[in-house]
Order: C-alpha cells, then sequence, then structure tokens
C-alpha cells in the first residue's frame, strides 16, 4: 500500500458504550460529535459493544462503504482488546498496524465516576489524541522468527510435572528445572490426599518416575535459573547446576554411603522434625535418585568414599557449573511456601513446643515420618488427647496476607479424620474456623464425614494462646461467634493452618523472567478471566500455586493447561513478533562520521551494531522494541516504528491544545505504569481528571525533548511513569531513562522550572492505588502553584527550550 | 519449625542443646575441668569453637576463673569430636540424654587412649603416693581386706606421667597421650609475666627460676597449650605437638584433625606409617598362607 497524502487520510472513529462502563460517565454521542470534527476524520458512530461481533462488524463494513484508512476505537484498555481490533481492521483488509485505540474505559470513565462532564471532556480529547497518532500511522509488516521446540519447566512440583510430561508426551523436549535436590513439591510431603484420603506419595511417586523415565524429559536438579535472555520462540536460558559432591551418572542410589556417616543435620524437608544424614537424599523416593553431601555439615571423614568403593561416584572437588539452553517457551511452575509464624511467636509459635503448623503436622502423622507416624507431643513425647486445630493463620489476616489460602480448611478436615480415624474416641477434636470453605467435588461430603465422626467446629477466631509451664498444655482463648461468648478450651496440641505464601526467591525469579507480581507476591497472569495461564511475556506461562494458592486437582489442571499453551507456540515453525523495532535513518546517523555507538551502547539488547565508518545498524529479530536507542541518539537518526517522534509529539500536541497549564501530561511505559493506571480505573480509585497519559513500550523510549515539547506547549506538570528499578521489561530502559531524566531536571529547575512540575515515578502494574495518589498529588500541587505562575515559569523556560529543541 | 537451640551458661558450666522435635542433641562443657588449652578448638572441623578470656564472659553471673572456649550454635553440627579430643574429659556429649559420639561409632575419629596400666600386686598396703601426687586428683587408693585396688579415671587423666615416675615401687606404666616440644624464648616474655606458669594444669612444668625466666620441665608437659593460650607474647612459647596417641582409624576428618593438632608433617608421618603397616600386614598374611592375589 502507498502512502496516502495527508488529505488522503481517512480515518473512522468508534466510540464504545461498553453497556453502561463507558456510557454511565461519559456523553458517548457527544464525544462521536466531537470527534466527527477532527481533520481526516470522516466517519464516527458509537456502539454498545464495539468488541463484539456486531461491533467488529461495524467496523468492517465502515471500512469499506467509507473508503476508510485508518481506524480508532475508543474503548476500553489497549491492554485489553488491542489485539482483538487489530485482527478485525486487518480482516477487513487493512494494515493492523493502521489502528489505534483511546483508553477512555479504564483511563477516564473508571477513573472519574463522580465528574461526568470533565470525563466526557477528557475523552474527547482522548480521541484527539489517537486521532493525532493514527492520522502518522504507517502499515507495518509483523517479523516472523525461528521456534525452538523446546520448553523450560521450572519447578518439579505436581503442576510442573503434569506440564513436563503433557509436553513431553506431545514430542517435545522439556527441561524440568527443580531447586532442590528431588522433583516432587510440596505434594511428596503430604500424607494422604483430601477428600479420597489416598496416600500422596503413593500417586505422585509414579509420576515423578515418569518423568525420570521419559526420553524427553531431562530433569535438571539442585540448580538455580540465572539468567534468560530472549523472546518468544527463542530464549536463551542460563542455569546454575549446584555442586552435589556426589557424581550423578555415577551415583546408584544404592545408599550405602548414608548409613556410615557420622553427622546428622535438620532435614528441612522434614520440617527439621527429622534428620538426615551429611549424606543422604531428602526422602527415600527422591528422583533423581542421587544422594548429596551436605559441605556445611560435612566433616570429611571420608567414609562415604569407601562406602562407595569402586563405583567412584563421590567427588569433593566438585564445582558449580553453568550450563546453556535455547527454549522456545517457559513454563513457571515455582508452587508456594508455608508461612511459619515465628516472628513474633504468632500463637506461640517457636516459642511453646506443643503448637505446631498443619505441614509439621502432616510429617507427623505420615507412618515413613520423623515420629513413625505416631502424632507425639514435643515436650514430652507423649500422643495428645485434645487436638485444637486453628484456621487462618496469617491468612485473610489484613496485618499479613489478607487473601485466603484456598486449601487450609480441606486439609484441616483430612487432619481431623485422620486423628479420628486413627484414635477415635481416645482422642478430641476442635477446630476453631471463620469460615469452612469446601467448594469442589466431594468437598462438602468430606466435611460432613468430619462433623458426623464427632469432631467439634467452633467459629471464632483466637484470640490468644497460653501454656500451662507445668503440663505445656495450651490455653486457648476465642470467642464463639455463633454463641456469643468467650471460651477457654485447654488443648494438649494445637495445630495452626497458616497461609500459603509466594515461594521464597519469586522476586528474584520476576525479575530474571520479566514477569509480574501481584500486591500478594504471587505471579500476575495476563487476564484474571481469560488469560489464567500467560504471563505479560509472551511464551512465558504460569501453572499451580505460583499464581495463588491451589490444591492438587486445580495444580494438575493448570500444568496440563500450561503445556498446552506452550503447545501453541512450539508446535509452529515460526513466530511473528511485532514489528514495533527501531530502524536507524543511515543518512543521518553519525557513526559515518564520528566514532558514536551511544546506540549499541544503550540497547538493552546488544541488538545494534556500530561498526566504525558504517552507520548502525539494528538486527530486528533480536530488537525488543523498547526505543531505549531512539532517545538516547543524539541526532535523531534512529525512529521506532509505531512509537515514532512524530506520532509522540502530535500525542502530544493534541493533548495539550486546550489549557494545557491545567493539565497533567502522563509519559507512561506499557507494562508497568500504563498497567498501574489500568488497575486504578478497574479497581474505581477516583483521581482528577486533568491527566493525559501517552502510551511507550519502555520508558527508556521517553526522549528529552518530548519533555521540552510539552513544557514548550505549556504543559503544567509532567510525569513519568516507569517500572520499578529492577522489573523493567526490557532489562534496565527504565534506568537509562532515569539518567536522562534526571540530567533534565536539574537543567530545567536551573532555568526556573519548580521541581515538582517535572515528576519521574516507578509505578508497578499491581499499584493502582500508588498511580491514583500520585495524580492526587500532582493536581493539588498543580492548584496550589496556580495557572498564573506556571505561564510565568513557562514563558521564562521557552529561550532555553527553544535552543535546547533547537534544529528539531 | 525453627531448629531450637538452647543455650545455657556460666562460669561452671557451658550448655548447647539443638532440638529437632522429639530429637535432642547436648553438648555440656564442665569449665571446671577445662584448662583452656587449644585441643578442642584445634580439633573441631567446622572452626564452632571458641577459646574465650574471663573478660569476654565478663556479663555472666559467675564469670569463669581461668581461660575457656565457647561453642557457636551455628556452626556446631554435634559431631562430638571435641568430645572426644579434650584428655581432660570436660566435654560430654549425648543424644536424648544418652552418651553418644557419632564420629567414634562410624570411626571417623579415633577412641583417644588414656592409658594408665596399674601392677597392683607391686602396691604395698598403705602406699598412697599415686594418689597424692595425681595433679588432678583422678587416683584412689582402696585397702581392702589385705589387697590394694588402684581406681583412675582414665577418662579424665591427660597422661603427665607423675605417678608413674613418682612410684617408688614401679607399679604405673602409663604413655602420654600426646608428645611434643615445648620452648620458651625468655627474651620475648614480658617482665614478670607468669600467665604460662598459672594457666598450666600439671604442676611444676612450668616455674619461675631465680632470675625470673620461665623454666619448663619437658618430662611432665602434655603439650595442650593452655599456656599458649594464656602467652600475652606471640612466639614467646613454642609448642609442637608431634603425636597422638589413639586406636587405629581411617578418617580424611581425623587427618585433618591430626594435622591441625600437629603438623602437616607429623600428620604425614602418620600417613606413612599407616601404610607401612598395611604393607607389613600383607605380606604377614601372604606368610601364614593367605590367599596370594595374581
Amino acid at each position: 500500500m502507498s502512502e496516502p497524502k495527508p488529505e488522503d487520510i481517512r480515518i473512522g472513529v468508534f466510540v464504545c458504550h461498553c453497556g453502561k462502563n463507558i456510557a454511565g460517565v461519559v456523553d458517548v454521542k457527544d464525544v462521536v460529535e466531537y470527534a466527527r470534527t477532527l481533520p481526516n476524520v470522516v466517519f464516527a458512530i458509537d456502539n454498545r459493544y464495539t468488541c463484539s461481533d456486531p461491533g467488529q462488524e461495524e467496523i468492517k463494513r465502515a471500512i469499506k462503504d467509507y473508503n476508510l484508512n485508518r481506524v480508532v476505537v475508543a474503548a476500553c484498555s489497549p491492554r485489553m482488546h488491542e489485539f482483538t481490533f487489530r485482527r478485525c481492521v486487518a480482516e477487513a483488509g487493512l494494515n493492523p498496524y493502521l489502528f489505534e485505540m483511546a483508553n477512555i474505559r479504564e483511563h477516564c470513565s473508571w477513573a472519574h465516576p463522580s465528574h461526568p462532564k470533565e470525563a466526557t471532556e477528557k475523552a474527547k480529547e482522548l480521541v484527539k489524541m489517537a486521532v493525532a497518532k493514527a492520522r502518522l500511522l504507517a502499515p507495518l509488516e509483523p517479523i516472523k522468527v525461528p521456534v525452538t521446540p523446546t520448553a523450560l519447566v521450572i519447578g518439579g512440583g505436581i503442576a510442573g510435572i503434569n506440564a513436563a510430561l503433557d509436553l513431553a508426551e506431545m514430542g517435545f523436549k522439556v527441561y524440568l528445572l527443580e531447586k532442590k535436590e528431588s522433583i516432587g513439591g510440596h505434594m511428596a510431603q503430604l500424607d494422604k490426599t483430601f477428600p479420597t484420603l489416598d496416600c500422596s506419595i503413593c500417586i505422585e511417586g509414579p509420576k515423578m518416575v515418569d518423568v525420570a523415565r521419559h526420553p524427553n524429559i531431562e530433569i535438571i536438579s539442585f540448580a538455580d535459573l540465572v539468567k534468560v535472555e530472549g523472546y518468544i520462540g527463542n530464549f536463551r536460558v542460563v542455569i546454575r547446576k549446584n555442586p552435589r559432591y556426589v557424581l550423578e551418572d555415577k551415583c546408584t542410589g544404592c545408599g550405602e554411603c548414608s548409613p556410615v556417616c557420622p553427622i546428622e543435620y535438620p532435614n528441612d524437608w522434614d520440617m527439621n522434625l527429622g534428620v538426615r544424614k551429611a549424606i543422604s537424599v531428602p526422602f527415600p523416593q527422591a528422583v533423581p535418585l542421587v544422594y548429596r553431601i551436605n559441605r556445611d555439615y560435612c566433616i570429611e571423614c571420608y567414609k562415604c568414599v569407601d562406602a562407595c568403593g569402586p563405583r567412584q561416584a563421590i567427588d569433593f572437588d566438585q564445582k558449580p557449573e553453568e550450563i546453556e539452553l535455547k527454549v522456545g517457551a517457559i513454563i513457571v511452575a515455582t508452587g508456594y511456601d508455608i508461612y511459619l509464624p515465628e516472628e513474633g511467636n504468632l500463637y506461640g509459635y517457636g516459642k511453646y513446643s506443643n503448637v505446631i503448623t498443619s505441614l509439621e503436622f502432616e510429617r507427623l502423622i505420615l507412618a515413613a515420618g520423623p515420629t513413625g507416624g505416631h502424632v507425639v507431643r514435643a515436650s514430652d513425647g507423649k500422643r495428645p488427647r485434645v487436638v485444637a486445630f486453628i484456621q487462618c493463620v496469617g491468612s485473610r489476616d489484613v496485618n499479613k496476607y489478607p487473601y485466603c489460602s484456598n486449601f487450609c480448611c480441606m486439609y484441616t478436615l483430612k487432619h481431623t479424620i485422620q486423628l479420628k480415624e486413627h484414635y477415635g474416641d481416645d482422642v478430641d477434636v476442635y477446630v476453631f474456623y471463620m469460615d469452612l470453605r469446601s467448594h469442589f467435588k466431594g468437598y462438602e461430603e468430606f466435611y460432613q464425614r468430619a462433623r458426623e465422626m464427632g469432631v467439634n467446629f467452633i467459629r471464632g477466631r483466637v484470640s490468644k494462646i497460653e501454656e500451662d509451664p507445668k503440663t505445656k498444655n495450651l490455653i486457648i482463648h476465642a470467642e464463639d461467634t455463633l454463641l456469643g461468648e468467650p471460651i477457654e478450651l485447654e488443648a494438649e496440641m494445637v495445630v495452626l493452618a497458616t497461609a500459603a505464601i509466594p515461594a521464597k526467591g519469586s522476586e528474584e525469579l520476576a525479575r530474571i523472567l520479566n514477569i509480574t507480581r501481584g500486591t500478594d507476591g504471587f505471579f500476575m497472569e495476563s487476564h484474571p478471566k481469560l488469560k489464567p495461564l500467560d504471563t505479560p511475556v509472551d511464551g512465558i506461562f504460569l501453572a499451580g500455586a505460583c499464581q495463588g494458592p491451589k490444591d492438587i486437582p486445580y495444580s494438575v489442571a493448570q500444568g496440563c493447561g500450561a503445556a498446552a499453551r506452550a503447545a501453541t507456540i512450539l508446535s509452529k515453525p515460526s513466530v511473528t513478533i511485532e514489528p514495533i523495532v527501531s530502524v536507524v535513518d543511515p543518512e543521518k546517523c553519525r557513526n559515518t562520521k564520528v566514532k558514536c555507538g551511544i546506540c549499541a551502547m544503550k540497547c538493552p539488547y546488544g541488538a545494534i551494531r556500530a561498526e566504525p565508518g558504517k552507520p548502525a545498524q539494528v538486527m530486528a529479530a533480536m530488537c525488543h522494541g523498547c526505543g531505549t536507542c531512539v532517545a538516547e541518539c543524539p541526532v535523531d537518526a534512529i525512529t521506532q516504528m509505531h512509537f515514532t517522534d512524530a506520532q509522540i509529539l502530535a500525542q502530544i500536541d493534541a493533548a495539550l491544545e486546550n489549557n494545557p497549564e491545567d493539565k497533567i501530561l502522563g509519559i507512561c511505559c506499557n507494562w508497568c505504569a500504563y498497567a498501574g493506571a489500568d488497575l486504578a480505573g478497574t479497581s474505581r480509585f477516583e483521581y482528577p481528571p486533568n491527566v493525559r497519559i501517552v502510551k511507550v513500550m519502555c520508558s527508556g523510549r521517553v526522549d528529552r525533548d518530548f519533555i521540552l515539547y510539552a513544557f514548550k506547549k505549556g504543559a503544567g506538570m509532567v510525569l513519568v511513569g516507569a517500572c520499578h528499578p529492577y522489573d523493567c521489561h526490557y532489562i534496565d530502559g527504565n534506568l537509562k531513562m532515569k539518567v536522562r531524566m534526571d540530567a533534565l531536571a536539574r537543567a530545567l529547575e536551573k532555568f526556573g522550572l519548580t521541581p515538582d512540575r517535572f515528576r519521574v515515578e516507578y509505578v508497578s502494574a499491581a499499584e493502582g492505588v500508588k498511580f491514583a495518589n500520585i495524580i492526587r498529588e500532582m493536581a493539588a500541587k498543580l492548584r496550589e502553584i496556580g495557572r498564573d505562575r506556571i505561564r510565568a515559569e513557562n514563558e521564562k523556560l521557552r529561550p532555553h527550550i527553544e535552543r535546547m529543541l533547537k534544529g528539531k | 519449625m525453627p531448629v531450637k537451640f538452647i543455650k545455657i551458661e556460666d562460669g561452671k558450666s557451658f550448655l548447647l542443646e539443638r532440638i529437632m522435635y522429639t530429637r535432642r542433641y547436648t553438648l555440656s562443657l564442665n569449665r571446671e575441668l577445662c584448662v583452656g588449652c587449644e585441643l578442642c578448638r584445634a580439633a573441631c572441623p567446622k572452626e564452632a569453637i571458641k577459646v574465650v578470656k574471663p573478660s569476654d564472659l565478663a556479663d555472666l553471673e559467675e564469670p569463669p576463673k581461668r581461660i575457656t572456649v565457647t561453642v557457636l550454635e551455628d556452626k556446631c553440627n554435634f559431631c562430638g569430636i571435641c568430645s572426644e579430643i579434650c584428655v581432660f574429659g570436660a566435654f560430654k556429649q549425648s543424644i536424648n540424654d544418652e552418651e553418644n559420639i557419632p564420629v567414634l561409632a562410624s570411626e571417623s575419629f579415633p577412641k583417644i587412649i588414656h592409658e594408665v596400666k596399674i601392677d597392683e600386686s607391686k602396691c604395698p598396703p598403705n602406699c598412697k603416693v599415686c594418689e597424692e601426687v595425681c595433679p588432678l586428683h583422678l587416683i584412689k587408693v582402696n585397702f581392702e581386706g589385705g589387697k590394694v585396688r588402684v581406681d583412675v579415671d582414665r577418662e579424665r587423666c591427660p597422661g603427665c606421667r607423675i605417678c608413674e615416675v613418682k612410684c617408688p615401687y614401679d607399679a604405673i606404666h602409663t604413655r602420654k597421650i600426646i608428645s611434643g616440644l615445648i620452648k620458651i624464648n625468655s627474651e620475648l616474655c614480658p617482665e614478670g609475666c607468669s600467665e604460662c606458669v598459672k594457666a598450666c594444669p600439671i604442676p611444676n612444668v612450668l616455674s619461675i627460676s631465680s632470675d625470673g625466666k620461665v623454666n619448663v620441665n619437658d618430662l611432665f608437659c602434655i603439650y595442650c597449650g593452655a599456656c599458649r593460650n594464656a602467652c600475652p607474647v606471640e612466639g614467646a612459647l613454642e609448642i609442637r605437638r608431634t603425636a597422638i596417641y589413639h586406636a587405629p582409624v581411617k578418617s580424611g576428618a581425623w587427618n585433618k584433625a591430626l594435622e591441625r593438632l600437629t603438623s602437616t608433617e607429623d600428620m604425614a608421618k602418620e600417613l606413612r606409617s599407616k601404610l607401612a603397616s598395611r604393607a607389613y600386614d600383607s605380606v604377614r598374611r601372604l606368610q601364614m598362607g593367605g590367599r596370594v592375589r595374581r
């Protein structure tokens, strides 16, 4: 398609009601009327649901009937439906990149419900900004890249095991990475599973063995993920294998070394209730069955070396080893941890010896556990006759973990039934609960079974627990909210159902993979309903409890689901990636004349080559499209497709055409700050409507010129929103932006700008509240400074800005 | 569940417990028996033992009077080596209240041999010389029905040999546990210092002569190093342990402990002699009609 002349550009604007979501606040008809007055807009219409089939049909029809060559949809966030509409216009024969969205739901109607008039004005301006950009859009062709048909599954719990097995069965090579010595995860620690009461390791063990035997699966255990680079279909993964001091290929798992070892240390797999030898496996069914020497405890007597004999599997000189893998897709299945309330001795845990957690109870009642399946007290080794279970310890607690940990009610029911089955009327069992949640197949029946067996359920939160110093019994003070009176109970053992919390290392993993975590610390899915297994990074998927606490069937289902999602990529010879890459204008590039290479130096991915005497060159397949090089180029020789200087400046122009001094201009990165603003809307956190946001892929794209231009246009305030320092989706584009902006802020201050008028803020995708607060603060400050002073300052700045923008 | 550590100490004792639900590891030190020597610290494979001066423990209720040691709970792995190497029997280790030194059972560490042989038939009635001369009061002589019975608390005997030398009837035979050399570089000694003399657990090994210098009587020295711990000047007092009398054992942990207790050369010497004895044994087996390998 040849470039149409400016006068030939024909834009269609489609404004969505989104039922009452937009139309309930914004006067949609008014917005449509306004859109019709904008230059190049030849058609504008409203629709109740533009994303629905009839809505999309209307767009396609209009493209044909009115010969449209640009389409603007004013509706929800582009993070939601940009893809839908791009496909829609493509079906009508238009290049998908000739489409632009105005976010008048998350950023407007949902964020300003109490100010319908201002919201309507804002919606109009957002449409104006979108139209301004649409006018300058250019058709782009998607880039095709080959796919490596292998997958990496991180975490060998039940979710990861199922993901790995399914992918392997489909014929893909799978690397299963496990941090610990053995795969199996938490499920391998459990005694029985609810509601069927079948033995946990008996059903998981065979699966673990299947994984070990599968020709397509390679288990990499006792290893850490160090680095992940690349993109969908082409990830480069660096893994560090920690030394076991026992050679994997030589150890036969015979176990002759362990009995001769003199040293015992706490077995964390047994929740430290039991011990293991300094050379041992954490549990007998471990997969891979390779022994490990814990050098923190080993005294190097070499008795194990003698026992191992001619097998020669022990190597005290083993070193950590880094390996590199190439994979096309990654599944994260890192699970959860159990909260141990030792800090502050919640309910006496860590202080009173007969207060334990449920996972510890699990190890006690397990026949193969450290006590041989005898439930005994730590204080005297005797069997407790009165056992009290306390629910929601840490969970559903605004001061700790506000969410529900999902499976605690059910495992407590299981424990009560097990106790009753083992000891019958010889044990009294009490459960203190807030609400009992038994909402899956067979769960409610399981609850009834516990009641019928004589378990006492007391609804109420426990206020405190005291220990009788002589008997070491525990006196529980609680309120029975059903009777409405305080109660006191003497128990011989207390079991705490503590919260399931994000696995240790989740933060680091999120950073390595560039995926986001919610406020609860669990990994965030792309969409809570429609993309529950996807992450914002294409080619990386989630499975199991790493996304939020889940029970076994749910985790298994997710593991299989994530495998299917990964297969959608791996099964194709190539994937298309967005063509929003950087392009160098060889005419303008000064690397031909002087030694420059700034772009190559600043590129987070090393995707630019700048050989002396030649213009810099971008390798499109390696370019992730952050735009950092564009902002850094001293001669503006680089353009980022779909986010050109001209397009962004046109958006700024449109945003600041009327009453610029009353406005806050925001430039936000797609992944964090823009998503944070979306969340503020979704969560209905209201903030003042005088903010206008321009979206860029990465804050690294934010050119100095954008800020200068905005102040030149008379902006009241300017905000740059970025990911938190180490959360950047383009490694460190945000840090490069920060350096650039800090220097600019100093210069502007020197020229007389009130410092508060230019802010750089880190807002994550989970920080809707923070975004709303920042805008509230900035709006208040704007009022405080006042229109007159802003005008005066801008006048004073103008000559300096003109000089700095000279020649552009 | 967090592993629970209990640490109780005063001037007279030190107790460290590691509790894992129903399994309890106890390491106790009787500070009244501890002489503040170097052995346990040197032998410990995990550097879990720290030598402490009374001033370091000043905030204890009754601080100890002499140099002693303390155990770091984050490093100790309850292997029991300190219990075995302490020739004064000051350390005790138990698991669930039963005395248990895991490294002995697995032969990862040798039994240290406290050899005191007494031929009671040579003892005349009413002689109590040995009982009187033992500096640690470990010997009890009983006369019952005309028979003499001499009881020795061997586990606590560091083998100074005073009893053997003083016995008028040649009834006692002992063997030093530790052999070695001790030397004082008097020129380095600070004026009027007698710290080493005060620290030595065996009387008359170290003494101050009339010219104010420290004299050494090598005969009774047990080379424990209490004097060196007390000495304020580096190099004023030299001790070199050369061998430790122990049951045979093949263990890397012992070789390393031996190296730290003696020196690399002495450790190597022991290894060589072990090799030699192994060669000797195999030759003997052949001579006795053992199977010959082709």
